[in-house]
């Protein structure tokens, strides 16, 4: 095989939020060649199938749905000279930053100067969590039905449950309300709902949909077409209390239960991955383990909001031509863990004497009247320390130590 | 809030503070609302309890294309009882290709003041 | 189609399943006029795709059984079938475990069936050799069997049909037989697609047919539905197995004890468990069962108790032995009725029945010959191309390919990399099945991790682009619609 290899000096894999900012931070960043591969036909990823709003209110001062949110930019992309291809798919990323790229016109192999992986997420499915049962049509996930129903204007069924009560499966009880479905109950395993308080009223309440907290499904009935499903209550150890199982008459079960960063060409190029996030190992520059390829978005940690997988795509494509351009940094990094009550904190790593450094991170449940508190891991000296009135698992946050780190700290959060 | 709640929770959205709000209907009918940190948060509470306005999207299939669809939203809140008559309004529309992002497709929808626009270009 | 409905055929098989299609291929060497009838939408959606897909070498049933006898002579002729057919396989070898000193004298007694059933190479080997025969594995003592392998069942089944086809054989699908007419030595089979009739029947029809014997009057058989349950691991879940492992299976079990099995793609399979159900279509999973087979699967092998899942599928074995009965062996049973001459039935065909199935094909072929004159096609032509796989290409096959055509440029499956070409040429197949299972079981859509949820409105698009209007659009067939219309317009 003798294909001359093409190169570019930064590849953003991913045109959706995160992407294209990254494609924008790494040209305004003075990339030459800055080459944007998104798989779908249009560029805007999941921005595309979010037709209602609330999209926008950090990047554009006011809250607009997603696919405008897209289109701006989109447009921004188009002013500048960045190598725009849809309907491209990588499939393979070697650690030297060689990909591997198919599309309707040609085949190819691209070496980069840099990589900003932006691939974004895929959804639990049923059969990762083990729903018992028989396998009928009608199950879907909350983001599949979503571009069904908003791209392909489909109708997929007449009774539906939602399994999850995060923000999607909630955005879908209310599309499925628009168009006369009938939504029997969405089901939520903990105690407290994974989505905003906002949504509960506006997709559950408004519709007199009822949602039910410490409940799960428990089996799926129906032979070619999804018949009915059962629920019941759950205990502490999440595990269903025999005794409180109910059969619910439906033909659609949506799954609403959890985002997985999609990182398989990140396993592929040998990166080093959190299972905290799912999501790749980063410094304060968004450099993963693997020198030259940045991570950002959803493919790094699942957001809640859109313009803040902006941001991080902005500063990944902006060091992403820094190091295209040559840049490349000797310092030693420390590590950052995550404390009490936080499910993780990012970056994890951070140069050490870097100051000003933010961080981004989530609690593991929901807490009232906390301080967040990055200490010393072994000196216990306060880096940093926030006070939060409230905190929820389902908000990502952000703490910022204007002081330099040097020794591994851990991001804790206190009553 | 429904006619027989006496009793409502809410968190105000205006700004990050994100005051948890408590809103009483008292004996003579007079709403009372608890919990604000400032005056913005009393009309806000207030609305949302006794009239409250909401936005909607959905999309509709555009009239020159091969089964394309273009996403739609108003450009204001209207009161949450008009939900279902826009819907059903934006059911019938066929707009031509091309459409424009921002492009209004109903004016004033049903009396409203608020315009169903067109969230995404087609061509 | 008019002409087709009055003429008569030769042979007709009841039931697509992997035996029912060999049948069918090996009748296709003769100069017959044959036909197929599968009541569901597509083939080996029966137990042909809810098994472990492994090859036996023969040493689990008892020698001089039927079973024993076609499995022994199947095992010799399914890996150059495979071959001509160009099914992906793997004479992976096989290890049967035991744990601890006491289950050796069981192994032993393995080993001697085996043998005497003429089972090749079969040994007995110690810990060092286990652990260099398959990392994975835990025991003292095992059974290897060199000769034992894996293969895809459903691509068998398809292939053998598609091979059939190509020699003049007819398939129908969604053609249960509803009601059969004895009359002037042929057989009138009703079907809602038709009424078929035939000099010659081969009633393959698996877990229904002793349902199938009755319509015929034959009133011989009772087919027991018996569950196994199966769990597939994530190919990415960092173990790679390279052959199955089975526990010591213990003298009562109706199953074949909890096995760990790889796939060609690199999943591992967790099953099958054994339980009697009461309906034949009963299909469901249980969190009882998923939960043994993890704990078990956890004891043969630990890594497994930290592993991922993507998947999991039960299969309804057909058998011949009813629980509450003393029985714990049912024999194959290939046999032609004696009230109903012409009339072959195959009852109790479970496991090792994809192993057998060239053989008792051949079974069945003399059965038929004895009765009909059968001269072999000059023209029969044995082999199948290999379905080409965009995800098992080099970078200047891929290159090539997509340079040509472009539709091998299109990725409809994220996780499998399956591309659009794949997908229209899985549709475009000679049996007109177009269903979203079709697609999954001849491209491998929807296998991988994300189960179908990238690819789903893909394939959609796909299929409306090939003509199927979106009412239409079904998992498998029948009630198993996706949609119900459109929302406006």
């Amino acid at each position: 095989m003798a294909e001359p290899i093409e190169t570019c000096d930064v590849a953003v894999i991913g045109g959706g939020p995160a992407g294209l900012a990254a494609a924008l931070g790494a040209r305004r960043a003075g990339a030459g060649t800055v080459v944007l591969i998104e798989r779908d036909r249009t560029l805007g990823g999941i921005l595309n199938q979010c037709v209602h709003d609330g999209f926008g209110l950090f990047l554009y001062k006011e809250t607009i749905s997603g696919p405008e949110y897209a289109e701006r930019l989109i447009e921004d992309v188009a002013r500048e000279s960045i190598k725009v291809e849809t309907g491209a798919m990588v499939l393979d990323l070697a650690a030297d930053r060689l990909l591997r790229v198919n599309a309707r016109q040609g085949y190819r192999l691209i070496r980069a100067g840099a990589v900003v992986l932006a691939m974004g997420c895929r959804e639990r499915t049923r059969e990762m969590i083990e729903i018992p049962g028989t396998r009928p049509a009608g199950i879907f996930t909350a983001g599949s039905a979503q571009n069904l129903v908003n791209l392909q204007n489909l109708r997929i069924g007449h009774e539906a449950v939602i399994l999850g009560s995060g923000d999607i499966g909630l955005i879908m009880a209310r599309r499925l309300a628009f168009e006369g479905v009938a939504v029997k109950g969405v089901f939520e395993i903990l105690p407290w709902a994974s989505g905003l308080e906002r949504n509960i009223r506006q997709c559950l309440m408004d519709f007199s949909i009822p949602l039910e907290l410490r409940s799960t499904v428990v089996e799926i009935r129906g032979r070619d077409r999804v018949e009915s499903v059962v629920v019941a209550k759950v205990d502490g150890a999440l595990a269903p209390l025999a005794g409180t199982e109910r059969v619910i008459p439906c033909d659609t079960l949506l799954l609403s239960v959890g985002l997985i960063p999609e990182n398989e060409l990140s396993k592929r190029a040998g990166i080093e991955l959190s299972p905290l996030t799912g999501g790749a190992v980063v410094d304060e520059t968004l450099m993963t383990s693997v020198e030259g390829i940045f991570s950002c978005g959803n493919v790094l940690h699942i957001h809640d909001i859109a313009d803040w997988a902006s941001f991080e795509g902005f500063a990944a494509g902006e060091r992403a031509a820094r190091f295209a351009a040559g840049e490349r940094s000797a310092a030693k990094t420390v590590r950052v863990s995550a404390g009490p009550n936080v499910r993780y904190a990012l970056p994890q790593l951070v140069t050490a004497g870097k100051a000003g450094v933010e961080w981004s991170f989530r609690v593991t449940r929901p807490m009232r009247n906390v301080r967040i508190e990055i200490k010393g891991r072994a000196s216990d000296r306060i880096y940093a320390r926030k006070k939060f009135a409230r905190l929820l698992p389902s908000e990502l946050q952000k703490i910022k130590v204007r002081e330099a780190v040097e020794e591994d700290i851990e991001v804790g959060c206190r009553e | 809030m429904s006619e027989s709640a006496a009793f409502d929770r809410l968190t105000c959205v205006l700004c990050p503070v994100g005051c948890e709000l408590e809103v009483v209907k008292d004996a003579a009918g007079e709403i009372q609302v608890q919990g604000n940190q400032c005056d913005k948060g009393l009309p806000f509470a207030v609305e949302e309890v006794l009239r409250p306005r909401r936005n909607l999207a959905t999309s509709v299939p555009v009239r020159g294309t091969a089964a394309k669809m273009v996403s739609v939203r108003l450009n204001r809140t209207v009161p949450r009882e008009m939900i279902f008559p826009i819907l059903k309004e934006i059911a019938e529309l066929r707009p031509a290709a091309p459409v424009r992002r921002g492009q209004v497709l109903i004016a004033d929808v049903l009396g409203t003041c608020a315009d169903v626009i067109a969230t995404r270009s087609v061509s | 189609m008019a002409g087709t409905k009055s003429s008569i055929y030769d042979v007709v098989v009841i039931g697509g399943g992997v035996v029912g299609c060999a049948v069918l291929r090996e009748l296709s060497r003769y100069d017959l006029k044959l036909l197929l009838l599968e009541k569901e939408a597509d083939l080996a959606e029966g137990i042909s795709k809810g098994n472990s897909g492994v090859i036996h070498a023969g040493f689990n049933v008892p020698a001089g059984s039927l079973k024993a006898r076609t499995n022994v002579a199947g095992l010799a002729l399914i890996y150059p079938l495979a071959d001509e057919l160009g099914v992906p396989h793997r004479k992976t070898g096989k290890l049967v475990v035991a744990l601890a000193d006491e289950d050796r004298p069981r192994l032993e007694e393995l080993k001697t069936e085996g043998d005497r059933s003429g089972v090749p190479g079969l040994e007995i080997v110690g810990e060092s050799e286990i652990r260099r025969l398959e990392p994975l594995a835990r025991g003292r003592w095992a059974l290897h069997s060199p000769h034992s392998g894996i293969i895809s069942p459903y691509e068998l089944t398809i292939a053998l049909a598609e091979c059939a086809w190509q020699n003049g054989a007819e398939v129908r699908l969604e053609a249960p037989v509803e009601a059969v007419a004895c009359a002037e030595g042929l057989f009138r089979l009703a079907t809602p697609r038709g009424v078929f009739s035939a000099r010659r029947v081969v009633n393959s029809a698996g877990l229904f047919s002793d349902e199938v014997a009755r319509l015929a009057g034959i009133e011989d058989y009772r087919i027991f539905p018996y569950r196994g349950e199966y769990l597939i691991t994530d190919k990415d879940c960092g173990l790679r197995l390279g052959m199955p492992v089975y526990p010591v299976p213990s003298r009562d079990d109706p199953g074949l004890g909890i096995h760990i099995t790889p796939t060609l793609e690199g999943n591992i399979i967790l099953g099958p468990s054994a339980e009697p159900v009461e309906d034949k279509r009963d299909a469901a999973s249980t969190r009882q069962v998923m939960a043994r087979l993890k704990a078990e699967a956890a004891r043969l092998m630990p890594e497994l108790g930290r592993t991922s899942f993507i998947h999991s599928y039960t299969g309804l074995r057909p058998k011949l032995i009813d629980p509450r009965g003393k029985d714990r062996f049912g024999d194959f049973i290939v046999e032609e009725s004696a009230v109903r001459p012409g009339w072959t039935n195959l009852a109790g065909i479970e496991s090792p029945g994809l192993t057998a199935a060239p053989a008792i094909a051949g079974m069945v072929a003399a059965m038929i010959g004895a009765g009909l004159d059968l001269r072999k096609r000059p023209d029969f032509v044995p082999e199948r191309p290999r379905r080409v796989r965009f995800a098992a290409a080099g970078d200047a096959e891929r290159a090539a390919r997509v340079s040509r055509d472009a539709d091998w440029g299109e990725m409809i499956c994220r996780c499998e990399h399956v591309t659009r070409a794949e997908v229209t040429a899985a549709l475009r197949n000679p049996f007109g099945v177009r269903t979203m299972d079709a697609v999954k079981r001849r491209t491998r859509c929807g296998m991988g991790r994300c189960q179908g949820g990238f690819c789903t409105p893909r394939i959609v698009e796909v299929l409306q682009d090939e003509g199927v209007p979106v009412e239409r659009i079904t998992k498998r067939g029948g009630g198993s619609r996706l949609f119900y219309g459109r929302l406006k317009g």
